[in-house]
């Protein structure tokens, strides 16, 4: 049972293994998700990027749409400023033209280098576009206030002695707005700087053209001056307040923001992480060409990875709700394998037990065969098929002064009661029959004490003999069992009084039967096992099956080895529900000499001697004759026989051949008789069988036949009877 | 009872097979008549699947064999069985017969 137990342990799922799986379960759910995070994360910041660049060349191109206006606007108006730098007040129209034709441009001047001109040591007319009425007006810078050759716009270009793009700036006292100026120098004829020709454009379409870019929500753009002054930022209180570098010294950033301003300052093109106040940004800048500005685009970690990180989140939980269902599931499993491994090792345990049960009561009976090999007077066998449940067949045998004591049964149902009860009866025929000879009396014994013991409606069919191995006498009581078949010249049931099995009845009379055995007779006893075989169509084994399966002369044993083998080929796959108990006793004491006799009867019809090679056979085998025996005995009577079909009636009439066969176990005779005409076949010439073929007789070689093989051929005419006897002895 | 005649060149070949019991004899009486009157040429009889001949099936054999002699013929036996070559020893046919 240990053994069992342990091999059962397979059955379940241990802890360990539950866990082993869960954790698995898990990591390759989390495993994969991180990858598909990371992928993620790696193709929304390649598009962030992209878009970035994208939006970053877009304002770029159209900043330097407004440039190049600005330039042209300027340029263009060199050649009239230089012509017209010796009459000083006709300059003013220039700025008054550049203004009113370039509607980019908010303001413009051409301020002449101080000392230039004698008539105006300074000198600079201004043209402005109101913003509300779109009118130019007309002031001159060249005030006290203004100092307009102390302003960055001036003093550049005239340093640099070429075109230039100032610094933001509020033009305080001039265009009154935020503005940068590009400035050009003008020169005379002589080739030196006489005045300095600008246009300003208004921060303000600046600002409107970097607000309109929105990659992302969160998201804001900047441009810085080549300085660094921040001028346009969605914060307003640092736009032209503050220069980057200072907004770095004042942050805790700083190193950070002290990289991404120098390669901004310095005209890179790129991308930074830059972490500012516990938060990643993402910036993306490019530089505005000639203007020194740095466009860029600042966008905050968080915003880009939102998306992501709601799809992990949700990731995570249908995860985590996909691991309490398998830990659901494995539980829900595991409890039932635990329930089923219960159950099956209890049915195993009981199983077993009940196997040992049988074992121990099957070892009760005889098993070894053959059981009496000293004895020459009996062959017996017997067998039993359990079935995979345990059943309540018996058998038993035994011989006490010179008898064989036997039995069979079949208690009723299965499993441990059949099987208990199955014991009590076998312990009951036993204690019984030690000291009784009559089988009515044993078996009313036996049904007694099981009446008497019988709470749970039990009952055994039981056939129980008493068979003198001298006399052949056997003596028999049948309690509700099928009847047994007798083997004799035929096969057939044993007569029995039916009676009820044991159990049922208390006081019940049994009847006793009674028979002789001959020398060679059998006994075939068995269980509704054999006769109730189903083979898969439902269709029974039966009793015709089995006398066709008893035919021909074998040992005991091979007797029941043939059944049993038919049985299994007729059975084939269907599964076996019952025992099946055989017991086969072949008697083969007494006296061997006893005379058997046949008979047959044929019509004087010549057809009809093809019915004597089966009757020579039945009694050629009860003496064990051999081929060439039986075949001469076969052809001696044939000829016999022949003669009186052919010439004992008259044409045409109807007669009968009685042939009567007794054999006796040292000799064979036939008495072949007819009513037909008075012929003596006997009295026929003998032929001379060594004459040659020209004095041989083509008849009267089928007497000569018969008195060949036969050792004895007598004729006789008795009772208007022609009666021949032919008789052959054997040693 | 069955036979089975064939011819080749101046020999027949005749082949019983089944029993040749009194019934079997009759069947096969006319055909072998009829065959007597070839007896001039070498008549085999093939017994390989004979397996039983009573005395009437002897009279076929006789008849053949005499008729054979008259017509300057020949009759051979062919492969007995141990119970024909037993009824054969029993009736001297041993001596009458070729047999093979």
């Amino acid at each position: 049972m240990k053994a069992n137990r342990k091999e059962n342990k397979g059955f379940g799922m241990s802890f360990r293994t539950r866990l082993l799986l869960v954790i698995v379960a898990a990591l390759t759910l989390e495993v994969t998700s991180i990858i598909q995070y990371i992928y993620t994360q790696r193709g929304i910041k390649h598009e962030a990027s992209l878009r970035a660049e994208g939006e970053l060349k877009s304002a770029e191109n159209k900043i330097m749409d407004v440039v190049n206006q600005t330039e042209a606007a300027v340029r263009n108006s060199i050649w009239v400023a230089q012509w017209c730098l010796d009459y000083p007040d006709s300059l003013k129209r220039i700025p008054q033209r550049v203004v009113s034709e370039n509607p980019v441009v908010v303001g413009s001047t051409i301020a002449l280098v101080p000392g230039y001109s004698q008539k105006y040591p300074l000198y600079a007319p201004y043209a402005t576009r109101d913003m509300e009425t779109g009118k130019i007006r007309m002031l001159s810078l060249a005030t006290e206030e203004y100092d307009y050759p102390s302003m960055e716009w001036f003093t550049k270009p005239l340093e640099l002695g070429e075109s230039y793009w100032s610094e933001p700036y509020f033009d305080e006292n001039g265009g009154d707005m935020l503005m940068v100026t590009f400035s050009t120098p003008v020169r005379d004829n002589n080739g030196e700087i006489a005045a300095i020709l600008t246009a300003d454009i208004s921060l303000d379409w600046l600002t409107e053209l970097i607000g309109d870019i929105k990659v992302y929500p969160n998201a804001f753009s900047m441009v810085v001056s080549r300085n660094g002054q921040i001028m346009v930022c969605p914060v307003d209180t640092l736009v032209m307040k503050k220069t980057v570098d200072q907004f770095a010294s004042e942050s805790s950033d700083r190193e950070a923001l002290d990289r991404v301003n120098k390669a901004m300052l310095s005209g890179e093109t790129g991308e930074m992480l830059v972490r500012y106040n516990g938060k990643n940004n993402h910036v993306y800048f490019a530089p505005v060409e000639r203007t020194g500005w740095s466009l860029s685009i600042v966008l905050p970690e968080k915003e880009l990875y939102k998306g992501v990180r709601r799809i992990g989140l949700l990731v995570n939980i249908l995860q985590v709700l996909g691991l309490v269902m398998i830990v659901v599931i494995l539980r829900i499993v595991t409890r039932n394998q635990i329930k089923y491994r219960q159950l099956y090792e209890q049915k195993e345990r009981i199983e077993n037990e009940i196997h040992i049960a049988r074992e121990i009561q099957m070892s009760m009976i005889p098993k070894t065969f053959p059981p009496f090999p000293e004895r020459k007077d009996l062959d017996l066998a017997a067998s039993v098929i359990p079935a995979k449940e345990v059943g309540g067949d018996l058998y038993d045998f035994f011989i006490r002064d010179e008898k064989l004591f036997f039995c069979i049964g079949d208690v009723s149902g299965k499993g441990v009661p059949a099987s208990l009860v199955m014991a009590v009866t076998r312990s009951l025929f036993r204690a019984m029959s030690a000291h009784e000879t009559s089988p009515a009396r044993i078996v009313t014994s036996m049904n007694n004490s099981i009446s008497e013991t019988n709470e749970n409606n039990m009952f055994v069919t039981f056939f129980c003999g008493v068979l003198d191995l001298t006399t052949g006498q056997l003596s028999y009581c049948n309690a509700g069992h099928n009847p047994p078949l007798i083997l004799t010249d035929a096969i057939r049931g044993l007569p029995v009084v039916p009676n009820l099995p044991l159990g049922i009845i208390r006081d019940m009379k049994f009847v006793e039967q009674e028979t002789v055995l001959q020398y060679d007779d059998a006994l075939f006893l068995y269980t509704d096992g054999l006769s109730e075989a189903e083979n898969s169509s439902q269709e029974q084994f039966g009793e015709s099956r089995i006398k066709a399966a008893l035919h021909g002369r074998k040992s005991s044993e091979n007797h029941l080895k043939h059944i049993e083998h038919r049985v299994s080929l007729f059975v084939d796959k269907a599964p076996q529900s019952d025992d099946l108990t055989m017991l086969f006793i072949h008697y083969l004491g007494g006296n061997p000499l006893t005379p058997c006799h046949y008979h047959l009867t044929l019509h004087n019809d010549i057809k009809q001697i093809a019915l004597l090679p089966d009757f020579v056979d039945t009694i050629a085998m009860r003496i064990e004759l051999d081929h060439e025996a039986t075949s001469n005995l076969n052809l001696a009577l044939e000829e016999a026989v022949t003669n009186v079909i052919m010439y004992a009636y008259p044409e045409g009439t109807d007669g009968v051949v009685n042939i009567d066969a007794t054999v006796d176990g040292k000799s064979v005779s036939f008495v072949i008789a007819d009513n037909g005409m008075a012929f003596d076949p006997t009295a026929k010439e003998k032929i001379d069988i060594a004459a040659g073929i020209d004095e041989r007789p083509i008849g009267g070689l089928g007497i000569h036949l018969v008195r060949t093989i036969m050792d004895n051929v007598k004729y006789e005419r008795k009772d208007e009877k022609n009666i021949l006897t032919i008789t052959k002895n054997y040693a | 009872m069955e036979v089975n005649v064939s011819r080749e060149n101046n020999e027949i070949t005749v082949r019983f097979s089944g029993r040749m019991d009194t019934l079997g004899a009759q069947e096969i009486v006319p055909q072998m008549n009829a065959l007597a009157e070839e007896a001039d040429k070498t008549i085999i009889l093939d017994c390989t699947d004979l397996t039983y001949i009573s005395s009437s099936g002897l009279r076929i054999f006789v008849t053949l064999r005499k008729a054979a002699d008259e017509r300057g013929g020949k009759v051979i036996v062919r492969n007995i069985c141990n119970e024909i070559r037993n009824v054969f020893m029993m009736t001297g046919f041993l001596n009458l017969f070729e047999i093979q």
